[in-house]
């Protein structure tokens, strides 16, 4: 509907196009300004690439603490379900009393399985492995235990229920001390936290640049393409219409951003990778690093463009209106 | 079609570029605006084109008061106003056809009918070879030409020039006015500034005369030459 001339109909409508095709032809031109600013892009490709590779780049070591902090995860799960509970038992106890205390401890609902290590097996096995063999020969009384090791049931070896059932089995008359090696897993796990929220904090701070440095491009677009927008303005163009091209610029930057970080986040990991199964194999361990899985490619992705999209937003917000035609 | 009552402008810094001009510009009249330069003719345009806005009174067109349109709306407002300028303003990097076709994909136009208008338009200019140039590639006579059918190719009712001879030859120059009769005659209003005075001489268009921001002549009263 025209605004000065009521009886003149915007041209769309005076030539009699239906409510379908003219449906149609939005999005038409949208595929259109969409296509064309990728064109756009193509006429400085050296230029375009560029902020390209910064997006993708900075969206890079986020994605890569990410995979690292994700795998230091199952790492740590794999140890926290494998929680044994070490009892020392008292000295003065019977053989008789130790074999009745391990029977009894072994039929207790949360214990899956119970391992005794008796005192002269413990001595054998220091003997064996601390290499103070012959020392040991001149001590004239088994200074050791007799230590009894319990594997919890599945549902009690959660940090939590494992450490209730260790207070209940120190309470015990033949136990001496009750340990469950939490400690470590404990730091290990303070560790992994403090790596998670840097990780957080540094990802934040870096999809905010990203943000910043399309904006900083797409405002340098809009004010290199001043005369055409005030042209576009004098022959009717609406702000929504002017924007639409740079806005789609900024799509196509996260676009190919995201698929840089694919590559450079695989690349880093593939890069990691020998490194982190030196390690895995001096631990006698099979762990191996994961990358991104799909949905995780899909996130990242989806990030990259929306990051993209807003910074051109808010340079064409601030930017575009501001452009009058003299 | 257009109307200013007591119209001041002064723009910031001080200046004052017009000082309470009226006067009435009847649907489908064609007028001429003069003056020196600096008299005002192109803050006039400027008013009636929405770039400006008045200081004081009140602009307006086919009985809207323009001081009533909304940003948002000025776009949509503008797409009745057909524009030409005495620099042309084409966009040098797109063809013939996308400069004149530009106001009418921001219409949202197919791009069937889009190009039905614009071979209209370009014939009725005389440049249907020189759909495919770039403006570069044209003389300045062209240039203007492809000016004009931008400007009336979405079929406006009001169609304003701003010194559209300004750098033409006298013959070229009368084509150019040639056209703007030839849209006047199917019912166009047209307004054109223009300090070209043997050009006005040679018609017999009503002539507004500006000077120092003030309306010496509005073409009505002869007394007043």
């Amino acid at each position: 509907m025209s605004v000065l001339f009521r009886s003149r109909q915007q041209g769309a409508q005076q030539v009699k196009i239906s409510g379908l095709r003219r449906f149609l032809m939005f999005w038409v031109h949208h595929a259109q300004q969409c296509i064309g600013s990728l064109g756009e892009l193509a006429r400085y490709p050296f230029a375009s690439l560029m902020t390209m590779a910064v997006l993708g780049l900075s969206l890079t070591l986020p994605a890569t603490l990410y995979v690292i902090v994700k795998n230091t995860d199952s790492i740590g799960a794999n140890w926290q379900q494998a929680s044994e509970i070490t009892l020392f038992l008292r000295q003065e106890l019977s053989q008789q009393e130790v074999q009745t205390f391990t029977k009894r401890t072994e039929l207790a609902e949360e214990v899956d399985s119970v391992r005794l290590i008796d005192k002269e097996q413990g001595l054998a096995e220091f003997r064996q492995r601390s290499g103070f063999g012959e020392a040991l020969d001149t001590l004239t009384d088994n200074p050791l235990p007799n230590v009894l090791i319990v594997v919890p049931r599945e549902g009690y070896r959660t940090p939590a229920a494992a450490e209730e059932l260790v207070r209940k089995l120190s309470a015990e008359r033949e136990v001496e001390q009750a340990r469950l090696d939490l400690g470590w897993l404990q730091r290990f796990q303070a560790i992994v936290n403090l790596v998670r929220d840097g990780f957080l904090a540094l990802a934040l701070l870096l999809c905010i640049a990203v943000v910043l440095i399309v904006g900083n491009t797409i405002r340098l677009n809009i004010s290199s393409k001043r005369d055409e927008i005030m042209v576009m303005k004098l022959v009717g163009a609406t702000d929504a219409y002017i924007q639409r091209p740079f806005l789609y610029t900024g799509i196509w930057y996260g676009l190919v951003g995201g698929i840089i970080t694919w590559l450079a986040t695989g690349a880093l990991l593939w890069w990691l990778s020998g490194a982190v199964r030196n390690i895995a194999d001096l631990y006698d361990s099979q762990f191996r690093l994961n990358g991104l899985n799909l949905t995780e490619m899909g996130v990242v992705w989806g990030l990259a463009i929306g990051l993209g999209l807003v910074g051109s937003y808010i340079a064409v917000r601030k930017h575009v209106s501001a452009i009058e035609p003299r | 079609m257009i109307k200013f009552e007591q119209v001041s402008k002064v723009y910031p810094g001080g200046f004052q570029a017009l000082k309470n001009v009226s006067f009435h510009i009847e649907p489908g009249e064609m007028a001429f605006l003069t003056g020196h330069s600096g008299a005002g003719k192109s803050t006039v345009l400027k008013l009636i084109s929405m770039m400006e806005r008045p200081t004081a009174g009140r602009v307006m067109i086919n009985g809207h008061d323009l001081k009533r349109i909304e940003r948002k709306q000025i776009a949509y407002a503008r797409r009745d106003i057909g524009m030409i300028f005495q620099d042309h303003r084409l966009l040098m990097d797109r063809t013939v056809f996308d400069n004149v076709a530009l106001p009418l994909m921001i219409e949202g136009y197919s791009l069937a009918e889009a190009r039905k208008r614009v071979h209209a338009a370009l014939e009725k200019v005389g440049l249907s070879d020189k759909v495919r140039h770039y403006p570069q590639m044209l003389s300045g006579g062209e240039q203007q030409r492809v000016g004009i059918a931008r400007a009336v190719v979405n079929k406006p009712p009001l169609l304003l020039a701003d010194e559209p001879t300004g750098n033409l030859d006298p013959k070229l120059s009368s084509e150019i006015i040639k056209l703007f009769e030839d849209f006047n005659r199917v019912g166009v209003s047209v307004l054109i500034a223009t300090h070209d005075l043997g050009l006005i001489a040679r018609l017999r268009y009503r002539t507004l005369s500006l000077k120092d921001g003030r309306m010496i002549n509005d073409g009505l009263s002869e007394e007043a030459l």
